[in-house]
């Protein structure tokens, strides 16, 4: 009797310290994310314009700012550009990123340190990134189309981010540059953990390389390979400093994404709530891939 | 393939060979930014393009960091970048440190949940949430501060860093603790001499992803700071480019310098960091 009181009193101490050292970070993400979140939605349903805040009342006009964003041209362009930018960018991240996954998991004694270098591409400002890259593809002085004049690929400089028949193109090479070390790092950790023994007893058995490729590899890393295309998702989904500084969306509107559209519309002109409802589209998008993440990884790593 | 190579050695030195040629590809961006940092402005125009400088031009950098081309104030961007990514490492320390320490050590009802949480807030957009911050901001007056920067770039490394931090505090032996437990420390004391000490490398990784989320930021520097002398680095760069159009050399050394400390802190660092950066987002 008096021992389960004593353990009562040390589990609810336990209790205590418990939420005492997880709350903190908790409150503040919840005040810096979490309301933000439900205020974006409020902001979306009025007409909030700067003059509108200076006056101290905006009125509630329910879903117009959705109808003015959608009967703008622009958005329908944003939208476009965000899902050709976001799906060609993992196509490629994680085509390259596979490829050099798989070499770097042969066992050679500079592999880990060549494989770790190559990350440093993905911890760089994107600021920096969008300036060296703009700089590469320009048609006066950049590398890429003095490379592809000199190898006959081209009889006159492409224009890239210049042009808006290419500027997307461009973007995308700039954004898998950074984004291919992600997906080579997320994939040698999953190569990593295929026991050894399991490729000695398939070479016992004579299969090939593409068979051992993909009847052993691929299935044995499912989980990670998932993983690396959801999450590439998220985080290119999202893409904001890579266009602003590089492009500006433009030029004119071709290369807007959501996340500049909404910045633009906030920052630029001052129609907030029009902003809001953009960002409320972009989280939409988000939201629902998200929920697959979630559900396929979430009953694994939540435990 | 096997047959090719005559024993291991060779076999070591042809895969090494092969990744140099990777990483001398895949890294040339890296490279480029350097050498064309310390080229003339006519060089990098000229017809034909020059793998290293004809003469090495230092002014590009000795001027802007003198502040003599009254464009971009270099050395107080510097000095705001600094500020704000300590700031920024140090707010998410304090909160995260512990939040990871406290999720994977005590089994508090509803922790399922608060995983969930922030597992879903590390992947939301900045846009999503920048125009309610920019009110609540204003409201609370510290726009055009330090700190609105510093408490919206945390919320990028506080999740960061619990994921990171929560599968070594998971594995770290408790015996330890309640060993100081018994020396008279009590449960907060015993984590900060004993755990913390004990889990060393992953707070520097912590402190590392910290300090680089605050550095690389532009979004809310830029939506909540108009004074130019508040701005950091990468808003500054940004700037510069407007003023200078394609003078690109002096461009590439703003770029430079911008990345010098992460180039430092990840040279330092590599095998924290590429460790850190594969559990925390796999496990993110």
């Amino acid at each position: 009797m008096k021992r389960s009181a004593l353990s009562v009193k040390a589990k609810d101490k336990s209790l205590i310290y418990g939420y005492g050292y997880v709350l903190p970070a908790l409150i503040f993400m919840l005040a810096l994310i979490g309301y933000p979140i439900i205020y974006n939605i409020y902001i979306s349903f009025l007409d909030m314009t700067a003059q509108s805040i200076g006056q101290g009342h905006s009125d509630y006009i329910g879903l117009q700012n959705y109808i003015t964003i959608f009967q703008d041209s622009t958005m329908w362009k944003a939208l476009y550009n965000t899902f050709f930018f976001t799906i060609l960018c993992i196509l490629f991240q994680f085509m390259i990123g596979f490829g050099l996954a798989l070499f770097f998991s042969k066992k050679f004694r500079a592999a880990r340190y060549i494989k770790g270098l190559l990350v440093i591409g993905y911890m760089m400002p994107m600021t920096v990134n969008a300036l060296l890259w703009k700089f590469m593809l320009s048609p006066s002085g950049g590398i890429i189309n003095s490379i592809m004049v000199s190898l006959h690929l081209t009889d006159q400089p492409v224009e890239w981010l210049m042009s808006s028949e290419t500027v997307m193109w461009g973007l995308v090479i700039a954004n898998t540059w950074v984004g291919i070390p992600f997906n080579m790092l997320l994939l040698s950790t999953g190569l990593d953990n295929i026991p050894a023994d399991i490729y000695e007893s398939a070479s016992i058995d004579g299969a090939k390389s593409v068979q051992r490729f993909i009847y052993i590899t691929v299935p044995m890393i499912k989980q990670s390979i998932f993983s690396v295309l959801l999450l590439g998702f998220v985080y290119t989904f999202k893409v904001f400093d890579l266009v602003y500084v590089a492009t500006g969306g433009g030029p004119v509107d071709a290369s807007e994404v959501l996340s500049t559209y909404s910045y633009n519309l906030s920052f630029k002109t001052y129609y907030f709530g029009q902003g809001a409802a953009v960002a409320n589209v972009l989280f939409v998008c988000l939201f629902v891939v998200a929920l697959i993440y979630l559900a396929a990884i979430g009953k694994d790593e939540v435990n | 393939m096997r047959r090719l190579f005559r024993n291991e050695c060779s076999r070591d030195i042809a895969y090494t060979i092969i990744a140099v040629i990777i990483a001398v590809v895949f890294l040339f961006p890296v490279y480029w930014i350097l050498i064309s940092s310390l080229k003339s402005d006519q060089e990098i125009f000229s017809r034909v393009q020059t793998w290293w400088p004809k003469k090495i031009h230092l002014e590009n950098y000795i001027n802007q960091i003198l502040n003599k081309t009254k464009t971009a104030n270099l050395p107080v961007q510097f000095r705001n970048s600094g500020i704000i990514a300590t700031g920024s490492m140090i707010l998410s320390l304090i909160l995260s440190i512990p939040a990871g320490y406290g999720i994977s050590r005590f089994n508090i009802p509803g922790k399922k949940p608060i995983l969930l949480t922030f597992l879903v807030t590390q992947m939301l957009p900045a846009s999503l949430i920048l125009t309610p911050l920019f009110l609540i901001f204003s409201k609370a007056g510290i726009l055009n501060s330090y700190l609105a920067p510093i408490l919206a770039t945390a919320t990028i490394s506080i999740p960061f860093v619990i994921m990171v931090l929560r599968p070594i505090f998971l594995a770290y032996p408790h015996e330890i603790e309640e060993a100081a437990l018994i020396d008279g420390c009590n449960q907060f004391t015993a984590f900060l001499k004993v755990t913390l000490p004990v889990c060393k490398s992953g707070i520097i990784t912590a402190a590392a992803f910290s300090f680089i989320y605050g550095w690389n930021d532009l979004i809310y520097s830029i939506t909540f700071n108009n004074k130019a002398d508040l701005l950091p680095m990468t808003s500054g760069i940004y700037q510069f480019m407007d003023a200078y159009g394609t003078q690109w050399n002096m461009i590439m050394a703003y770029g430079v310098i911008t990345e010098l400390p992460i180039i430092v802190l990840f040279v330092a660092l590599q095998k924290h960091i590429v460790g850190g950066l594969a559990g925390g987002a796999v496990k993110g």
